[in-house]
Protein backbone atom coordinates (compact mmCIF):
# COMPACT_ATOMS: atom_id res chain seq x y z
CA UNK A 1 0.00 0.00 0.00
CA UNK A 2 1.46 3.51 -1.34
CA UNK A 3 0.36 6.73 0.51
CA UNK A 4 1.86 8.63 -2.16
CA UNK A 5 1.81 12.65 -1.67
CA UNK A 6 0.19 13.08 -4.76
CA UNK A 7 -2.49 10.92 -3.85
CA UNK A 8 -3.40 12.82 -1.09
CA UNK A 9 -3.35 16.04 -2.65
CA UNK A 10 -5.73 14.93 -5.41
CA UNK A 11 -8.08 13.81 -2.73
CA UNK A 12 -7.94 16.34 -0.23
CA UNK A 13 -9.81 18.57 -3.21
CA UNK A 14 -12.73 16.13 -2.93
CA UNK A 15 -12.44 16.00 0.98
CA UNK A 16 -13.24 19.93 1.45
CA UNK A 17 -16.36 19.35 -0.22
CA UNK A 18 -17.84 16.78 2.62
CA UNK A 19 -16.50 18.58 5.57
CA UNK A 20 -18.47 19.74 7.93
CA UNK A 21 -21.57 18.63 6.49
CA UNK A 22 -24.70 16.99 8.60
CA UNK A 23 -26.30 13.99 7.73
CA UNK A 24 -28.03 10.59 9.54
CA UNK A 25 -26.84 7.50 9.91
CA UNK A 26 -28.51 4.89 7.05
CA UNK A 27 -26.40 2.27 8.10
CA UNK A 28 -23.58 1.18 10.66
CA UNK A 29 -21.06 -1.54 11.72
CA UNK A 30 -17.99 -2.53 13.86
CA UNK A 31 -14.96 -3.55 12.42
CA UNK A 32 -12.76 -6.30 13.81
CA UNK A 33 -10.79 -7.73 11.30
CA UNK A 34 -9.16 -4.02 9.35
CA UNK A 35 -6.96 -4.24 6.69
CA UNK A 36 -3.50 -3.17 6.61
CA UNK A 37 -2.85 0.72 8.34
CA UNK A 38 -6.15 0.16 10.19
CA UNK A 39 -4.84 -2.35 12.55
CA UNK A 40 -4.22 0.37 15.84
CA UNK A 41 -7.91 1.49 15.55
CA UNK A 42 -9.69 -1.87 15.89
CA UNK A 43 -12.20 -2.64 16.31
CA UNK A 44 -13.69 0.52 15.29
CA UNK A 45 -16.99 1.44 13.40
CA UNK A 46 -18.03 2.57 10.43
CA UNK A 47 -20.98 4.49 9.30
CA UNK A 48 -22.78 4.69 6.69
CA UNK A 49 -24.12 8.61 5.94
CA UNK A 50 -26.94 10.44 4.32
CA UNK A 51 -26.85 13.99 3.34
CA UNK A 52 -29.38 16.25 1.61
CA UNK A 53 -30.44 14.97 -2.01
CA UNK A 54 -29.23 11.79 -1.53
CA UNK A 55 -25.44 12.16 -1.38
CA UNK A 56 -24.33 9.52 0.59
CA UNK A 57 -20.35 9.49 2.75
CA UNK A 58 -18.52 6.61 5.06
CA UNK A 59 -16.08 7.50 7.62
CA UNK A 60 -15.35 6.14 11.52
CA UNK A 61 -17.00 7.38 14.24
CA UNK A 62 -15.76 8.65 16.68
CA UNK A 63 -15.69 10.87 19.98
CA UNK A 64 -18.79 8.23 20.61
CA UNK A 65 -21.21 6.70 23.21
CA UNK A 66 -22.15 3.14 21.67
CA UNK A 67 -25.87 4.35 21.98
CA UNK A 68 -25.04 6.56 19.19
CA UNK A 69 -24.47 3.50 16.93
CA UNK A 70 -27.83 3.47 15.43
CA UNK A 71 -30.18 4.05 12.06
CA UNK A 72 -30.88 7.68 12.22
CA UNK A 73 -28.88 8.66 14.56
CA UNK A 74 -27.32 12.57 13.42
CA UNK A 75 -23.94 13.07 12.94
CA UNK A 76 -21.53 15.86 11.41
CA UNK A 77 -18.23 14.81 9.19
CA UNK A 78 -15.01 16.20 10.76
CA UNK A 79 -11.42 15.83 9.05
CA UNK A 80 -9.12 13.78 11.12
CA UNK A 81 -6.14 11.47 10.17
CA UNK A 82 -7.50 8.19 8.43
CA UNK A 83 -4.62 5.78 8.24
CA UNK A 84 -0.86 5.37 9.08
CA UNK A 85 1.32 2.83 7.18
CA UNK A 86 4.60 3.51 8.35
CA UNK A 87 6.05 6.27 11.08
CA UNK A 88 7.72 7.96 8.02
CA UNK A 89 4.82 8.18 5.74
CA UNK A 90 2.79 10.71 4.82
CA UNK A 91 -0.03 11.53 6.97
CA UNK A 92 -3.22 10.49 4.91
CA UNK A 93 -6.39 13.07 6.06
CA UNK A 94 -10.23 12.11 5.38
CA UNK A 95 -13.54 12.61 7.29
CA UNK A 96 -14.85 10.82 10.32
CA UNK A 97 -17.76 11.82 12.09
CA UNK A 98 -19.48 12.56 15.04
CA UNK A 99 -22.34 12.58 16.61
CA UNK A 100 -24.11 15.51 17.53
CA UNK B 1 -25.00 -25.19 -28.66
CA UNK B 2 -22.31 -24.93 -25.98
CA UNK B 3 -21.56 -27.62 -23.77
CA UNK B 4 -19.52 -28.61 -20.71
CA UNK B 5 -17.75 -31.91 -21.20
CA UNK B 6 -15.50 -31.91 -18.25
CA UNK B 7 -14.67 -30.99 -14.85
CA UNK B 8 -11.94 -31.04 -12.09
CA UNK B 9 -10.98 -29.32 -8.78
CA UNK B 10 -8.69 -29.30 -6.55
CA UNK B 11 -9.32 -29.70 -3.01
CA UNK B 12 -10.28 -26.04 -1.35
CA UNK B 13 -8.61 -25.45 1.48
CA UNK B 14 -5.02 -24.54 3.18
CA UNK B 15 -2.94 -26.18 0.56
CA UNK B 16 0.49 -25.36 1.53
CA UNK B 17 2.82 -27.61 -0.64
CA UNK B 18 1.43 -26.00 -3.51
CA UNK B 19 1.66 -22.65 -5.52
CA UNK B 20 -0.84 -21.06 -7.41
CA UNK B 21 0.84 -22.44 -10.74
CA UNK B 22 1.21 -25.88 -9.28
CA UNK B 23 -2.75 -25.72 -8.03
CA UNK B 24 -3.15 -24.66 -11.96
CA UNK B 25 -1.10 -27.45 -13.62
CA UNK B 26 -3.15 -29.65 -11.34
CA UNK B 27 -6.72 -28.90 -12.61
CA UNK B 28 -5.17 -28.62 -15.97
CA UNK B 29 -4.03 -32.08 -16.63
CA UNK B 30 -7.30 -33.15 -14.49
CA UNK B 31 -9.54 -32.06 -16.28
CA UNK B 32 -8.36 -33.59 -19.64
CA UNK B 33 -7.99 -36.39 -18.20
CA UNK B 34 -11.54 -36.68 -16.62
CA UNK B 35 -12.65 -35.68 -20.80
CA UNK B 36 -10.51 -38.43 -21.50
CA UNK B 37 -9.40 -35.05 -24.03
CA UNK B 38 -5.81 -35.14 -25.88
CA UNK B 39 -4.02 -31.22 -25.06
CA UNK B 40 -4.24 -30.62 -28.53
CA UNK B 41 -7.73 -30.21 -29.08
CA UNK B 42 -8.25 -27.36 -26.71
CA UNK B 43 -8.16 -24.27 -28.82
CA UNK B 44 -7.66 -21.14 -25.89
CA UNK B 45 -7.92 -21.11 -22.45
CA UNK B 46 -9.67 -18.91 -20.20
CA UNK B 47 -7.94 -18.18 -16.34
CA UNK B 48 -9.88 -16.55 -13.70
CA UNK B 49 -7.37 -14.94 -11.02
CA UNK B 50 -8.10 -12.07 -8.65
CA UNK B 51 -4.91 -11.42 -6.76
CA UNK B 52 -1.88 -13.11 -8.00
CA UNK B 53 -0.57 -9.33 -9.17
CA UNK B 54 -1.47 -7.60 -5.88
CA UNK B 55 0.02 -10.70 -3.25
CA UNK B 56 2.74 -12.34 -4.52
CA UNK B 57 3.58 -9.55 -7.96
CA UNK B 58 2.70 -12.45 -10.32
CA UNK B 59 1.09 -11.22 -13.55
CA UNK B 60 1.20 -12.27 -16.94
CA UNK B 61 -0.31 -15.21 -16.36
CA UNK B 62 -1.45 -16.37 -19.66
CA UNK B 63 2.49 -16.97 -20.77
CA UNK B 64 2.55 -19.17 -17.48
CA UNK B 65 -0.22 -21.23 -18.41
CA UNK B 66 1.30 -21.65 -22.09
CA UNK B 67 4.65 -22.84 -20.58
CA UNK B 68 2.55 -25.07 -18.48
CA UNK B 69 1.06 -26.76 -21.70
CA UNK B 70 4.07 -26.50 -23.06
CA UNK B 71 2.04 -25.03 -26.21
CA UNK B 72 1.54 -21.56 -28.17
CA UNK B 73 -2.40 -21.30 -27.89
CA UNK B 74 -3.86 -18.31 -26.78
CA UNK B 75 -4.86 -17.97 -22.92
CA UNK B 76 -6.38 -15.13 -21.79
CA UNK B 77 -6.77 -13.88 -17.93
CA UNK B 78 -10.54 -12.09 -16.97
CA UNK B 79 -10.44 -10.09 -13.53
CA UNK B 80 -13.64 -9.40 -11.53
CA UNK B 81 -13.38 -9.62 -8.02
CA UNK B 82 -14.72 -12.44 -6.74
CA UNK B 83 -16.65 -12.98 -10.12
CA UNK B 84 -13.07 -13.69 -12.13
CA UNK B 85 -14.20 -17.35 -12.53
CA UNK B 86 -17.40 -17.01 -13.53
CA UNK B 87 -15.90 -13.83 -16.03
CA UNK B 88 -13.48 -16.04 -18.06
CA UNK B 89 -16.27 -18.56 -17.66
CA UNK B 90 -18.61 -16.02 -20.08
CA UNK B 91 -15.75 -14.73 -22.34
CA UNK B 92 -14.84 -18.59 -23.31
CA UNK B 93 -18.70 -18.85 -24.25
CA UNK B 94 -18.58 -15.60 -26.27
CA UNK B 95 -15.37 -17.16 -28.21
CA UNK B 96 -17.08 -20.37 -28.80
CA UNK B 97 -19.99 -18.49 -30.31
CA UNK B 98 -17.61 -15.75 -32.55
CA UNK B 99 -16.28 -19.08 -33.89
CA UNK B 100 -12.75 -17.92 -32.91
CA UNK B 101 -12.35 -22.17 -31.55
CA UNK B 102 -14.19 -25.27 -30.97
CA UNK B 103 -13.01 -26.64 -27.50
CA UNK B 104 -11.96 -24.16 -24.61
CA UNK B 105 -10.64 -24.72 -21.05
CA UNK B 106 -11.61 -22.33 -18.54
CA UNK B 107 -9.22 -22.41 -15.03
CA UNK B 108 -10.36 -20.34 -11.94
CA UNK B 109 -7.50 -20.22 -9.77
CA UNK B 110 -6.41 -18.84 -6.37
CA UNK B 111 -3.35 -18.74 -3.98
CA UNK B 112 -4.60 -16.87 -0.51
CA UNK B 113 -3.32 -18.08 2.64
CA UNK B 114 0.63 -17.56 2.26
CA UNK B 115 -0.23 -14.24 3.96
CA UNK B 116 -1.25 -12.45 7.49
CA UNK B 117 -5.01 -11.57 7.14
CA UNK B 118 -4.03 -8.10 7.19
CA UNK B 119 -2.40 -8.68 3.59
CA UNK B 120 -5.09 -10.58 2.23
CA UNK B 121 -7.75 -8.40 2.98
CA UNK B 122 -6.06 -5.89 1.79
CA UNK B 123 -5.39 -7.08 -1.42
CA UNK B 124 -9.56 -7.93 -1.29
CA UNK B 125 -10.58 -4.43 -0.57
CA UNK B 126 -8.18 -3.58 -3.65
CA UNK B 127 -12.15 -4.34 -5.03
CA UNK B 128 -13.72 -1.66 -3.16
CA UNK B 129 -13.62 1.89 -3.79
CA UNK B 130 -10.81 4.54 -2.52
CA UNK B 131 -13.39 5.63 -0.05
CA UNK B 132 -14.41 2.74 0.95
CA UNK B 133 -10.96 1.73 1.61
CA UNK B 134 -9.93 4.86 2.90
CA UNK B 135 -12.72 4.96 5.66
CA UNK B 136 -11.25 1.37 6.92
CA UNK B 137 -14.29 -0.82 5.42
CA UNK B 138 -13.79 -4.45 4.56
CA UNK B 139 -15.88 -6.73 2.61
CA UNK B 140 -17.46 -8.19 5.27
CA UNK B 141 -18.32 -4.54 6.80
CA UNK B 142 -19.69 -3.45 3.07
CA UNK B 143 -21.52 -6.77 3.39
CA UNK B 144 -22.70 -5.79 7.05
CA UNK B 145 -23.65 -2.36 5.81
CA UNK B 146 -26.11 -4.00 3.22
CA UNK B 147 -26.94 -6.79 6.17
CA UNK B 148 -28.15 -4.30 9.18
CA UNK B 149 -30.51 -2.22 6.42
CA UNK B 150 -31.84 -5.31 5.10
CA UNK B 151 -32.10 -6.81 8.83
CA UNK B 152 -33.68 -3.60 10.07
CA UNK B 153 -36.12 -2.97 7.10
CA UNK B 154 -37.96 -5.95 7.29
CA UNK B 155 -37.57 -7.10 10.87
CA UNK B 156 -34.88 -9.78 10.84
CA UNK B 157 -32.22 -10.72 13.38
CA UNK B 158 -29.05 -12.68 13.14
CA UNK B 159 -30.46 -15.49 13.89
CA UNK B 160 -32.29 -15.76 10.34
CA UNK B 161 -28.65 -15.38 8.58
CA UNK B 162 -27.38 -18.28 10.56
CA UNK B 163 -29.43 -20.69 8.90
CA UNK B 164 -27.41 -19.84 5.86
CA UNK B 165 -23.86 -21.44 7.27
CA UNK B 166 -25.87 -24.05 9.16
CA UNK B 167 -27.19 -25.49 5.84
CA UNK B 168 -23.88 -24.71 3.73
CA UNK B 169 -21.92 -26.35 6.48
CA UNK B 170 -23.97 -29.58 5.88
CA UNK B 171 -23.53 -29.36 2.48
CA UNK B 172 -19.90 -29.20 2.73
CA UNK B 173 -20.15 -32.25 5.18
CA UNK B 174 -21.17 -34.09 2.16
CA UNK B 175 -18.39 -32.64 -0.36
CA UNK B 176 -14.92 -34.19 -0.35
CA UNK B 177 -13.00 -31.50 -1.87
CA UNK B 178 -14.85 -28.50 0.58
CA UNK B 179 -12.43 -26.58 3.10
CA UNK B 180 -15.16 -26.99 6.10
CA UNK B 181 -16.24 -30.78 6.16
CA UNK B 182 -18.14 -30.55 9.65
CA UNK B 183 -21.20 -29.87 10.24
CA UNK B 184 -21.91 -26.75 12.81
CA UNK B 185 -24.59 -26.13 15.66
CA UNK B 186 -26.84 -22.26 15.54
CA UNK B 187 -25.64 -21.58 18.79
CA UNK B 188 -21.92 -21.66 17.30
CA UNK B 189 -22.78 -19.54 14.80
CA UNK B 190 -24.91 -17.22 16.83
CA UNK B 191 -21.78 -16.70 19.34
CA UNK B 192 -19.04 -16.69 17.21
CA UNK B 193 -16.90 -13.84 17.19
CA UNK B 194 -17.31 -10.55 15.41
CA UNK B 195 -16.08 -9.79 11.99
CA UNK B 196 -18.07 -6.73 11.11
CA UNK B 197 -21.03 -6.35 13.09
CA UNK B 198 -22.92 -8.18 12.71
CA UNK B 199 -21.22 -10.59 10.93
CA UNK B 200 -19.41 -13.81 13.09
CA UNK B 201 -16.57 -15.52 11.55
CA UNK B 202 -18.90 -18.17 10.91
CA UNK B 203 -21.08 -15.85 8.81
CA UNK B 204 -18.09 -15.56 6.34
CA UNK B 205 -16.75 -17.58 3.73
CA UNK B 206 -13.20 -18.14 4.30
CA UNK B 207 -9.94 -17.59 3.01
CA UNK B 208 -8.72 -20.55 0.98
CA UNK B 209 -6.52 -21.62 -1.67
CA UNK B 210 -7.59 -23.59 -4.93
CA UNK B 211 -8.33 -23.94 -8.51
CA UNK B 212 -10.82 -25.49 -10.95
CA UNK B 213 -11.46 -26.35 -14.48
CA UNK B 214 -13.96 -27.22 -16.84
CA UNK B 215 -13.99 -27.71 -20.68
CA UNK B 216 -16.06 -26.26 -23.11
CA UNK B 217 -17.11 -27.25 -26.79
CA UNK B 218 -19.38 -26.18 -29.35
CA UNK B 219 -18.09 -28.97 -31.58
CA UNK B 220 -20.57 -31.50 -32.39
CA UNK B 221 -18.21 -34.82 -32.25
CA UNK B 222 -16.85 -34.27 -29.10
CA UNK B 223 -20.48 -33.38 -27.55
CA UNK B 224 -21.43 -36.81 -29.18
CA UNK B 225 -18.41 -38.79 -28.06
CA UNK B 226 -18.93 -37.82 -24.11
CA UNK B 227 -20.62 -39.71 -21.30
CA UNK B 228 -21.16 -36.72 -19.51
CA UNK B 229 -22.89 -33.88 -21.16
CA UNK B 230 -24.56 -30.67 -19.70
CA UNK B 231 -26.01 -27.52 -21.71
CA UNK B 232 -25.34 -23.87 -21.29
CA UNK B 233 -28.36 -22.78 -21.94
CA UNK B 234 -27.88 -18.76 -21.27
CA UNK B 235 -25.14 -16.86 -19.66
CA UNK B 236 -25.52 -13.07 -18.60
CA UNK B 237 -23.57 -10.49 -16.99
CA UNK B 238 -24.80 -6.96 -15.11
CA UNK B 239 -22.68 -4.45 -13.79
CA UNK B 240 -23.22 -1.33 -10.60
CA UNK B 241 -21.23 1.30 -9.40
CA UNK B 242 -18.22 -0.32 -7.45
CA UNK B 243 -19.47 2.07 -4.50
CA UNK B 244 -21.86 0.73 -2.43
CA UNK B 245 -23.25 4.00 -1.44
CA UNK B 246 -24.33 5.16 -5.45
CA UNK B 247 -26.29 2.04 -5.76
CA UNK B 248 -30.12 2.32 -6.49
CA UNK B 249 -31.43 0.60 -3.25
CA UNK B 250 -28.85 -1.08 -0.72
CA UNK B 251 -31.10 -4.33 0.67
CA UNK B 252 -29.92 -6.19 -2.05
CA UNK B 253 -27.75 -6.43 -5.17
CA UNK B 254 -29.76 -4.90 -8.20
CA UNK B 255 -27.24 -6.33 -10.86
CA UNK B 256 -28.14 -9.89 -9.95
CA UNK B 257 -31.90 -8.86 -10.97
CA UNK B 258 -30.43 -8.04 -13.98
CA UNK B 259 -28.19 -10.45 -14.76
CA UNK B 260 -31.00 -12.86 -13.57
CA UNK B 261 -33.43 -11.58 -15.72
CA UNK B 262 -31.62 -11.57 -18.83
CA UNK B 263 -30.39 -15.36 -18.33
CA UNK B 264 -33.92 -16.42 -17.58
CA UNK B 265 -35.32 -14.57 -20.90
CA UNK B 266 -32.48 -15.82 -22.97
CA UNK B 267 -32.67 -19.78 -21.73
CA UNK B 268 -36.52 -19.55 -22.12
CA UNK B 269 -36.62 -21.40 -18.87
CA UNK B 270 -39.32 -20.04 -15.73
CA UNK B 271 -37.88 -20.14 -12.50
CA UNK B 272 -39.51 -23.79 -11.17
CA UNK B 273 -37.87 -25.10 -12.97
CA UNK B 274 -34.30 -25.15 -11.50
CA UNK B 275 -33.49 -27.60 -9.09
CA UNK B 276 -30.30 -27.10 -8.24
CA UNK B 277 -28.60 -23.84 -7.43
CA UNK B 278 -24.83 -22.50 -6.33
CA UNK B 279 -25.18 -19.00 -5.23
CA UNK B 280 -22.54 -16.46 -4.14
CA UNK B 281 -22.65 -16.63 -0.46
CA UNK B 282 -19.80 -14.98 0.51
CA UNK B 283 -21.30 -14.38 3.76
CA UNK B 284 -24.78 -15.32 5.21
CA UNK B 285 -26.57 -12.04 4.20
CA UNK B 286 -25.30 -12.75 0.46
CA UNK B 287 -27.20 -15.47 -0.26
CA UNK B 288 -30.45 -14.37 1.39
CA UNK B 289 -29.85 -11.46 -1.53
CA UNK B 290 -29.38 -14.01 -3.89
CA UNK B 291 -32.29 -16.08 -3.51
CA UNK B 292 -34.97 -12.86 -3.32
CA UNK B 293 -32.56 -11.06 -6.73
CA UNK B 294 -32.62 -13.91 -8.79
CA UNK B 295 -36.50 -14.28 -8.26
CA UNK B 296 -36.73 -17.62 -6.40
CA UNK B 297 -38.39 -15.76 -3.18
CA UNK B 298 -40.21 -12.55 -2.80
CA UNK B 299 -38.46 -9.49 -1.37
CA UNK B 300 -38.20 -9.29 2.19
CA UNK B 301 -39.45 -13.02 2.26
CA UNK B 302 -35.75 -15.02 2.58
CA UNK B 303 -35.47 -14.51 6.03
CA UNK B 304 -38.72 -16.28 6.65
CA UNK B 305 -37.92 -18.90 3.98
CA UNK B 306 -34.37 -19.86 4.96
CA UNK B 307 -35.48 -20.03 8.52
CA UNK B 308 -37.62 -23.69 7.24
CA UNK B 309 -34.33 -24.95 5.40
CA UNK B 310 -36.21 -25.58 2.36
CA UNK B 311 -33.37 -25.35 0.18
CA UNK B 312 -31.01 -28.32 2.54
CA UNK B 313 -30.93 -31.17 0.97
CA UNK B 314 -33.45 -33.96 2.27
CA UNK B 315 -36.31 -31.60 2.55
CA UNK B 316 -37.78 -32.74 -0.34
CA UNK B 317 -38.98 -29.13 -1.86
CA UNK B 318 -38.26 -28.64 -5.71
CA UNK B 319 -34.62 -26.20 -5.37
CA UNK B 320 -31.90 -27.11 -3.78
CA UNK B 321 -28.90 -24.44 -2.92
CA UNK B 322 -25.21 -25.00 -2.52
CA UNK B 323 -25.00 -28.19 -2.49
CA UNK B 324 -21.38 -28.44 -2.86
CA UNK B 325 -21.39 -26.20 0.57
CA UNK B 326 -20.96 -22.86 -0.84
CA UNK B 327 -18.71 -20.40 -0.43
CA UNK B 328 -19.39 -21.06 2.96
CA UNK B 329 -17.99 -24.27 3.52
CA UNK B 330 -16.89 -25.51 0.11
CA UNK B 331 -14.57 -22.48 0.47
CA UNK B 332 -13.71 -19.01 -1.65
CA UNK B 333 -10.10 -19.09 -3.64
CA UNK B 334 -11.62 -16.13 -5.01
CA UNK B 335 -10.76 -16.71 -8.74
CA UNK B 336 -11.55 -20.62 -8.56
CA UNK B 337 -15.39 -20.20 -7.04
CA UNK B 338 -17.10 -19.31 -10.14
CA UNK B 339 -15.66 -21.77 -11.99
CA UNK B 340 -16.22 -24.66 -9.41
CA UNK B 341 -20.52 -23.10 -8.74
CA UNK B 342 -20.75 -24.34 -12.48
CA UNK B 343 -18.26 -27.81 -12.09
CA UNK B 344 -21.01 -28.25 -8.93
CA UNK B 345 -23.85 -27.92 -11.45
CA UNK B 346 -22.15 -30.04 -14.12
CA UNK B 347 -22.13 -32.88 -11.35
CA UNK B 348 -25.38 -32.41 -10.10
CA UNK B 349 -26.67 -32.43 -13.87
CA UNK B 350 -25.05 -35.74 -14.78
CA UNK B 351 -25.54 -37.54 -11.63
CA UNK B 352 -22.04 -37.71 -10.58
CA UNK B 353 -22.23 -35.39 -7.37
CA UNK B 354 -22.28 -38.58 -5.06
CA UNK B 355 -23.90 -38.05 -1.66
CA UNK B 356 -24.58 -34.86 -2.26
CA UNK B 357 -27.26 -35.71 -5.85
CA UNK B 358 -30.53 -33.73 -5.78
CA UNK B 359 -32.19 -36.16 -7.45
CA UNK B 360 -33.99 -35.80 -11.16
CA UNK B 361 -32.20 -32.32 -11.50
CA UNK B 362 -32.70 -31.58 -14.67
CA UNK B 363 -31.53 -27.44 -14.85
CA UNK B 364 -29.04 -25.95 -12.54
CA UNK B 365 -27.96 -21.79 -12.30
CA UNK B 366 -24.87 -20.60 -10.94
CA UNK B 367 -24.68 -16.89 -9.59
CA UNK B 368 -20.93 -15.44 -8.99
CA UNK B 369 -20.93 -11.95 -7.53
CA UNK B 370 -17.65 -9.52 -7.69
CA UNK B 371 -17.16 -7.33 -4.90
CA UNK B 372 -20.21 -6.23 -3.03
CA UNK B 373 -22.51 -6.22 -5.81
CA UNK B 374 -20.34 -4.09 -8.45
CA UNK B 375 -20.53 -7.28 -11.18
CA UNK B 376 -23.10 -10.25 -11.56
CA UNK B 377 -22.91 -12.98 -13.41
CA UNK B 378 -26.24 -15.31 -13.63
CA UNK B 379 -25.88 -18.64 -15.85
CA UNK B 380 -28.67 -21.76 -16.40
CA UNK B 381 -27.52 -25.25 -17.37
CA UNK B 382 -29.52 -28.14 -18.86
CA UNK B 383 -29.43 -31.53 -19.73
Amino acid sequence: MIISPIKIWRRQKEIRTLLYKKGTIVSWTMIYTPPDGFAAYAPYPVVLVEFDRNQKAYGQLVDYDPRDMHIGKTVISVLRKVRCVSRDDVIAYGIKFKPI
Amino acid sequence: MTSIIGYYTTPFGELWNKSLFDLVEDVIFGVLKNAKLEQEKIDAVFFGNMMAGALENNLHSPSKIAEIMGSHIPVFRAEAACASGGAAFYLALKYLEAGAGKTVMVIGAEKMTDYSPEETVSALVSASSGEEQESGLTFPGLYALMAQIYLTKYNYSKKELAYVSYKNHFHGSLNENAHFRKKIRLEDILSSPFVAYPLGVLDCSPISDGASAIILTSDKKQRTKQKYVVQVLASSVATDTISLKKRKYLDGIEATKLAADRAFHISKIKREEISVAEVHDCFSIAELFAMEDLGFWKKGDAGKRIGSLETMLGSGAPLIVNTSGGLKAAGHPVGATGVKQIGEIYLQLTGQAAKRQVRKARKGLTHNIGGSGGTAIVSIFGV
